[in-house]
């Protein structure tokens, strides 16, 4: 059997950490959660020379081990824990060749913990245009480590990097500073009352506010003999220790690196000036975010008509197919099938979406618009940073909401906690996918199509509605703090095409994998509540029906068909669609699009499925999602039921209203109260209420 | 196959659904940490 050893992946953030890690795993990789936490946990497999196989975990990126956020706490846990499984054989430290001095405290402090511990030199391919030289034996020596000079972006240096993981055993353990050179009568303290720890690793307990699993901060305290200091002490020698690594650092780079910078060419502060300028930043990220849409639609209609049809001939040849299966080939059919292609078809735009997405951060473009936003947000009564949850929140609001972690002001982070769901998710996608292309006519203007624009619109006006209300909430919460804007600018690169694939790749997967089982689950349930139904007007529909139409020369489909309405208009689903009625009649929708509101509270894209399922009962045809939903007639007003009015009365029913459990339950989790998820979710509703019905009533 | 044996499989799979959408959104573990800041109204 081959032996697998630990490797932990960790870094500054934008040290190009998970290029390393794509380069190491290529596919062999998963996501998950770390246990009780919300943060992204990515590890992989990857085979070394010798045999030898490693298990790679990509840490979350870290300036520092003196955790600020829950992200950052997970890699010192990880790092202090000798019991987790996951506590790493060696740690690979991964830095930018540009920033190695800041790098390089990360490096330290981790070496201090007695880990063999190798260091990555990343973007290797831009020394020569930044000037940059490196001693690389000097540097091994005075850090008393193995130096890998890498390219990922040129897939140089990487098998080298892997035998220098497997040579792991060769690393010096021998820390870079004596921590009692911090304050030597302290640590001295530190050290008789705890004979068998390891000193760092103590006053990293002492230090951090992190719950740790084995060596609690309590146990420390708990140690009569010791007495720790107060919190500001603690604080000024931590300041002590960043210099004195600093001291140490600026010493090995001294002689260990040379910049020229007559070498270098500055392309960087040339596009700066352009992307960040006060007026043509803000003109070309508007023109970027049109191309997106357009392309959205564009490039992926072909696609999606396939995938349409294809779900339309599997379901009617699994009822052609198995004709006497009765109710489990009708389940299969028209429930699970159904409800299926109402998600799978939306894989083109999803997969496009993020294709760009991850192209804009790749590049390093983003960064810029956090700063060219920050203008913006402040009047608002967002901080700058409050710009990555709005834009992440174009994925999921879940993660988005979590994002927010890193806003040091309480009342930025709860106002953009409570605004960030405004913005347009990609389960909001499916619902104005499919509406948009059933009520905006397909003309274009100046080359766009009407229907792109609407897109865009949807996205500003979520955009619009989360900025409006932070505006409103800052008036209104009566939240003294202080707050300070720094974000870290990358240098511009091409994106890395594995880079890009892998991010489309594995986000998609989860949108179709999380909401896939979700909505497959609800389609089961709302196919047996619309195949089952309570009394005689369910139970005795033919003969009813029968009777009824006696008199009329109706075909046998056409009989069929008012005899599968009538079912449904007396099932299970179709008496509660009928309760809520009144309330939704106004806004212009009818029971069956009641339904698949009330069920997409689950998850917003399950609107498009339930539609699917409800449409597909009893229904022979080899029919398209959207040509069923065209085919729709308004039983009150007469014509189609999905209009322009109902149509964008649904839009921006959606654009507004809080559907989804997952993002109140974060919430809840985020500020640690049901106040806010409560106020979140019935202010949401109402202007989602009222905006629908002035909008309906105003254009029918 | 007969009325009632349809019935049966498909009852059997309306639970396994319902019993997935209960341990999604009802019975769910609760997170251990706090989120690291001292402000964050989560400690």
């Amino acid at each position: 059997m081959s032996k697998q050893i630990n490797v932990a992946l960790i870094g500054n953030p934008n040290t190009g950490k998970t290029s390393v890690f794509n380069a190491l795993t290529g596919l062999n990789q998963q996501v998950g959660n770390y246990p009780g936490i919300t943060v992204e946990k990515k590890e992989g497999i990857c085979k070394l020379p010798r045999g030898v196989k490693a298990h790679i975990i990509d840490l979350p990126g870290t300036y520092s081990l003196n955790a600020s956020s829950l992200d950052e706490s997970v890699v010192i846990e990880l790092l202090l824990n000798k019991n987790d499984k996951d506590f790493p054989d060696v740690a690979v430290v991964v830095s930018d060749v540009e920033n190695l001095k800041r790098n390089l405290l990360l490096f330290t402090q981790i070496k201090d913990l007695e880990i063999p511990c190798l260091l990555v030199v990343n973007m290797a391919d831009r020394m020569r245009r930044k000037g940059i030289t490196l001693d690389i034996g000097y540097l091994e020596q005075q850090l008393e480590t193995k130096i890998a000079v890498i390219s990922t972006r040129k897939n140089e240096g990487i098998e080298n990097l892997k035998q220098q993981i497997s040579n792991y055993k060769e690393l010096s353990v021998k820390p870079c500073l004596n921590a009692s050179e911090i304050d030597t009568e302290y640590f001295n303290r530190l050290q008789k009352a705890f004979p068998n720890q390891l000193l760092y690793k103590l006053w990293l307990v002492i230090t951090q506010d992190v719950n740790f699993g084995k060596t609690d901060r309590k146990d420390i305290d708990a140690i009569a003999s010791f007495k720790t200091k107060s919190k500001g002490d603690l604080k000024r020698l931590q300041q002590k220790e960043t210099i004195k690594r600093y001291q140490f650092i600026n010493n090995v780079l001294k002689r260990g690196q040379t910049i020229d910078i007559t070498q270098a060419t500055d392309v960087r502060t040339k596009l700066d000036r352009i992307l960040t300028h006060k007026i043509w930043g803000y003109v070309i990220f508007f023109f970027i975010l049109l191309t997106i849409f357009q392309a959205i639609y564009d490039w992926s209609s072909v696609p999606m008509d396939w995938i349409d049809s294809s779900f339309a001939s599997l379901s009617n040849w699994v009822k052609e197919t198995f004709p006497g299966g009765g109710k489990v080939t009708d389940l299969i059919a028209e429930g699970i099938i159904s409800g299926l292609g109402g998600i799978v078809i939306f894989i083109p735009q999803i997969a496009f979406l993020f294709l760009f997405i991850s192209i804009l951060e790749e590049s390093g473009y983003m960064s810029r618009v956090v700063f060219l936003m920050d203008r913006i947000m402040r009047r608002f009564g967002l901080s700058g940073k409050s710009i990555v949850p709005l834009i992440s929140g174009t994925a999921c609001a879940i993660p988005a909401i979590m994002a927010t972690r890193n806003i040091e002001s309480w009342k930025e982070r709860l106002i953009t906690i409570l605004v960030t769901p405004f913005t347009t998710c990609s389960a909001r996608l499916p619902v104005y996918l499919i509406i948009i292309s059933l009520v905006i006519p397909e003309g274009r203007i100046l080359g766009l199509s009407y229907q792109a624009l609407t897109l865009m619109l949807l996205y500003l006006i979520g955009f619009g509605a989360a900025v409006g209300s932070a505006w409103i909430l800052n008036k209104v919460l009566k939240i003294k703090s202080k707050t300070f804007f720094v974000v870290e600018m990358p240098n511009y690169k091409v994106p890395l095409f594995k880079n890009v694939a892998l991010t489309v790749l594995e986000k998609t997967k989860a949108f179709i994998f999380g909401a896939g089982k979700i909505i497959l689950a609800i389609s089961i349930v709302l196919w047996v509540l619309a195949s089952y139904g309570p009394g005689e007007q369910f139970n005795n529909a033919e003969n009813i029906i029968t009777e009824q139409y006696a008199a009329q020369d109706l075909t046998e489909d056409e009989l069929q068909q008012k005899i599968a309405s009538h079912k449904l208009e007396h099932s299970f689903i179709g008496l509660t669609g009928r309760a809520i009625e009144p309330a939704i009649r106004p806004l212009g929708y009818d029971w069956k699009i009641g339904i698949a509101i009330v069920s997409s509270f689950a998850a917003r894209e399950v609107f498009v499925g339930t539609l699917a399922t409800i449409y597909s009962v009893g229904s022979d045809d080899e029919e398209t999602i959207k040509n069923r939903m065209a085919g729709e007639v308004n039983p009150i007003l007469g014509g189609p039921l999905f209009n322009f009015a109902s149509g964008i009365s649904l839009l921006l029913f959606y654009a507004f209203a809080m559907q989804c459990m997952s993002t109140l339950a974060i919430v809840k989790k985020e500020t640690n109260s049901w106040k806010w998820p409560t106020y979140q979710f019935v202010i949401m509703t109402a202007i989602a209420y009222i905006v629908a019905l002035l909008s309906f009533q105003f254009l029918k | 196959m007969s009325t009632l044996f349809q019935d049966i499989i498909v009852f059997t799979i309306l639970a396994v659904a319902l019993v997935f959408l209960f341990k999604k959104y009802i019975w769910k573990k609760k997170a251990k940490k706090a989120c690291g800041t001292d402000d964050c109204g989560c400690h």
